[in-house]
């Protein structure tokens, strides 16, 4: 009897053997547990616990002394009833509008331009753009106010000579919030370079070899290997950027105090009035439980938004 | 099985050593007489925290008078804590809230109702009916910027009314004999002093500095609202900013400034330190302070009452008050009363006088007693012009933020009538609040 055996395809042994079957590992989680309980205590007493006051103590009328009642929902019906709650949120909106994209272009175009190897002094360059970043932002904000001092600035100085009037554009109800969210710009954009710099050395050299081989000009390479590759940095700089933008509150403070007549009023400013001008904490945790979902909301939308369109990209 | 009974040990080890960092010593013996078991009678010492914002000369003398107290008070010692005012605003509450904090604390006249109204200093009205001849004698306007619902909260460390400061060397330039006296002599010799050399519409030189926000101790416009006959509340609860006289007295400065450049435009009052020390302006308004900026700067200094308006000669007054934060302890308010009650005596008085530069909280206290400091000595002669600004007002952010306002405005030319009704219903809603 004929009898025929079909012989059976093995693939071969990858390099080095076939790996041995190890037996399953157990779960240690107790271990992980251990490991990790001392980081979530501290975020417990420091981060959750204060939190949690925060939110019983939005539904009362708290000041930090003597008794407190329960308002119920009076302190979030007052934050959008308010008119200078809601020209604080106006102006936080504006102020993010203007903010955040000029500062992740002004990083992203940067960090492009240094990248190139054919750019001499590379890493002054890197250095000199990061060091905004690493002044204190009081200092940076009380040195810009006095460069722009239109009796004592040196800025309003320097102009002057060629004939141009800055005038006082820290007091200018329509100049001032530009003029605050450029100094924001200036003093941030630097942390942002940096992770894009970072992102961009990331992308392997040989994609642009391939690209180049096929003919691909400087924009299609731009477009089709940098922004896809660049993706997910792009959106956590501009989650970054923008909540750095909703909280902003010490460098206009230090500017403007919120001027003129309210003008750069932000929503943190308005938080810091309640709470520590006219000891109103209960109101003010409303504020800032507003601000925090607010800032939830459009980093949720902004990851969604992008995660998609970096899919569709790669 | 052990490593994860190790691990478990650890962390819990590790948790409860973070909550033992974090929990009160509640078992521990109190530094001050916080517990109440200690007082001033029993021979046991009281301790006590004093935070204040006197951070020049001021408060070295003012340490000097805490020093001296505490021996000649062995059982009650008080420690000074320095620090800058708003630094002070900013911790006290979460100090407070954490039932930490300071005994006795000083702050501007503007923040004590809100502390007082919030319930965390405690009323020194008995202090006041059982303190003799000293409290009598208060500058009763400075008495009427530490009661707030008809309580009294604190003890006056200074008032003084704000104060016309000028640069004498400007004044001799222009051939200006004497400082002005009445509003019309003061924009008159403002008008002279200005100097604009290049004729290209901005002075080199303005003949005042008018601050049109924050402005020194928020009580320029005050100022100017009193000497017409006007002001900003009629009482605690009652907002008065939208009257004739006020908005006559916005007209006359708004035509000033705006038509006659006197005075540089979107200034605060730091800006108008730094303007007049600049030698940018010949005129300024504001504190004793100014004798020192002037100093520094090689200005000689001319210093005159704020000249009269049409209906009287008044001027805002900056205050600082210190009170006793509502610990639920007696004896340590006790000991707080008899540190007031020292601070206050005449020789401490005309001490604290000369070395902060301020004029005497004491009305019968002689401008012949501060004589050998002559600013004090100028002060105190121009005392019984100084008037409270908000006495008794609990939200005077909000009210301070709407003046602002109205003032920003007026000088950036906008129409009063329109202003001061706006600036009436802020204000009326800041006092309901």
């Amino acid at each position: 009897m004929l009898t025929t055996s079909k012989a059976r395809y093995r693939a071969p042994a990858p390099l080095g053997g076939r790996p041995r079957r190890r037996p399953p590992r157990r779960r240690s989680s107790g271990a992980a547990w251990g490991m990790l309980t001392p980081a979530l205590v501290v975020l417990g007493i420091f981060v959750a616990w204060p939190m949690l006051v925060a939110l019983r103590m939005s539904f009362t009328d708290a000041s930090g002394f003597g008794d407190t009642a329960w308002v119920g929902l009076d302190n979030y019906v007052r934050a959008f009833t308010d008119p200078d709650v809601l020209d604080a949120m106006v102006n936080t909106v504006i102020y993010t509008a203007l903010f955040t994209p000029a500062a992740v272009i002004t990083a992203l175009v940067l960090a492009l331009l240094v990248n190139n190897s054919k750019v001499f002094f590379r890493s002054f360059f890197r250095t000199a753009l990061f060091l905004p970043f690493m002044v204190s932002l009081a200092v940076g904000a009380f040195a810009w106010s006095y460069l722009l001092d239109p009796q004592v600035g040196l800025l309003n100085y320097w102009l002057s000579t060629s004939g141009v009037q800055l005038g006082n554009v820290l007091q200018d109800p329509t100049l001032a919030m530009p003029t605050v969210a450029l100094v924001g710009v200036w003093k941030n954009f630097g942390f942002y370079f940096v992770i894009f710099l970072a992102g961009l050395q990331d992308i392997p050299a040989s994609l642009y070899e391939a690209a180049r081989v096929d003919g691909a000009g400087v924009l299609r390479t731009f477009r089709s290997i940098t922004i896809p590759m660049l993706a997910n940095t792009f959106t956590f700089v501009l989650v970054f950027a923008m909540i750095a933008a909703l909280q902003t509150f010490d460098q206009i403070y230090v500017m403007t105090g919120g001027g003129p007549y309210g003008h750069t009023q932000t929503i943190v400013m308005e938080i810091y009035d309640a709470g520590f001008g006219r000891l109103e904490l209960g109101f003010a945790s409303a504020l800032s439980y507003i601000l925090l979902v607010a800032t939830i909301l459009l980093s949720v939308i902004q990851f969604v938004f992008f995660g998609r369109r970096g899919k569709d990209l790669s | 099985m052990t490593r994860r009974i190790n691990a478990g040990i650890a962390s819990v080890a590790l948790g409860g050593l973070l909550l033992a960092g974090c929990s009160s010593d509640g078992d521990q013996p109190e530094s001050t007489d916080a517990t109440g078991d200690t007082d001033a009678g029993t021979g046991e010492v009281v301790e006590l925290t004093f935070w204040h914002g006197y951070t020049e000369a001021d408060g070295d003398v003012l340490d000097g008078i805490v020093e001296a107290f505490n021996d000649e008070h062995p059982n009650i010692q008080i420690s000074t804590e320095v620090n800058p005012w708003d630094v002070i605003d900013d911790t006290l509450l979460p100090a407070l809230s954490a039932g930490d904090g300071p005994d006795i604390v000083a702050m501007p006249a503007e923040r004590l109702p809100v502390y007082a109204d919030a319930g965390a200093l405690a009323s020194l009205d008995d202090f006041y009916d059982g303190a003799g001849d000293i409290t009598p004698a208060l500058n009763p306007g400075a008495v009427e910027m530490i009661t707030v619902n008809e309580q009294r909260y604190g003890v006056p460390t200074g008032f003084v009314p704000l104060a016309l400061y000028y640069n004498q060397a400007q004044f001799d330039e222009a051939g200006i004999e004497s400082a002005p006296e009445t509003w019309d002599e003061w924009v008159d010799v403002a008008e002279q002093l200005t100097v604009d050399e290049d004729g290209d519409g901005t002075p080199e030189q303005y003949g005042m500095v008018l601050p049109d926000h924050a402005t020194v101790a928020n009580g320029v416009w005050p100022s100017l609202f009193y000497g017409n006959g006007g002001g900003i509340i009629a009482d605690s609860s009652t907002a008065a900013i939208d009257s004739e006289a006020n908005a006559e007295t916005l007209r006359y400065w708004q035509d000033a400034v705006v038509n006659d450049s006197i005075s540089p435009t979107g200034v605060d009052g730091i800006g108008a330190d730094e303007v007049f020390s600049s030698g940018r302006a010949a005129m300024t308004i504001g504190g004793p302070w100014m004798v020192f900026i002037a100093a520094d700067n090689e200005i000689e200094l001319g210093i005159a009452a704020i000249p009269s308006g049409p209906v009287e000669q008044a001027a805002s007054a900056i205050g600082v008050s210190m009170g006793v934060t509502d610990k639920g302890d007696e004896a340590a308010q006790a000991a707080a009363e008899e540190f007031f009650a020292y601070f206050l005596n005449e020789q401490n008085s005309v001490e604290w006088s000369l070395g902060s530069g301020w004029p005497p909280l004491r009305t019968d206290i002689a401008p012949e007693q501060v004589a050998e400091n002559p600013t004090v000595e100028t002060l105190t002669g121009m005392a019984d012009l100084g008037q409270p600004l908000l006495p008794g007002v609990v939200n005077s952010v909000d009210v301070l933020a709407a003046i602002d306002e109205l003032t920003q405005r007026t000088l950036a030319g906008e129409d009063i009538d329109e202003l001061l009704d706006q600036a009436q219903s802020e204000v009326q809603a800041a006092l309901d609040n």
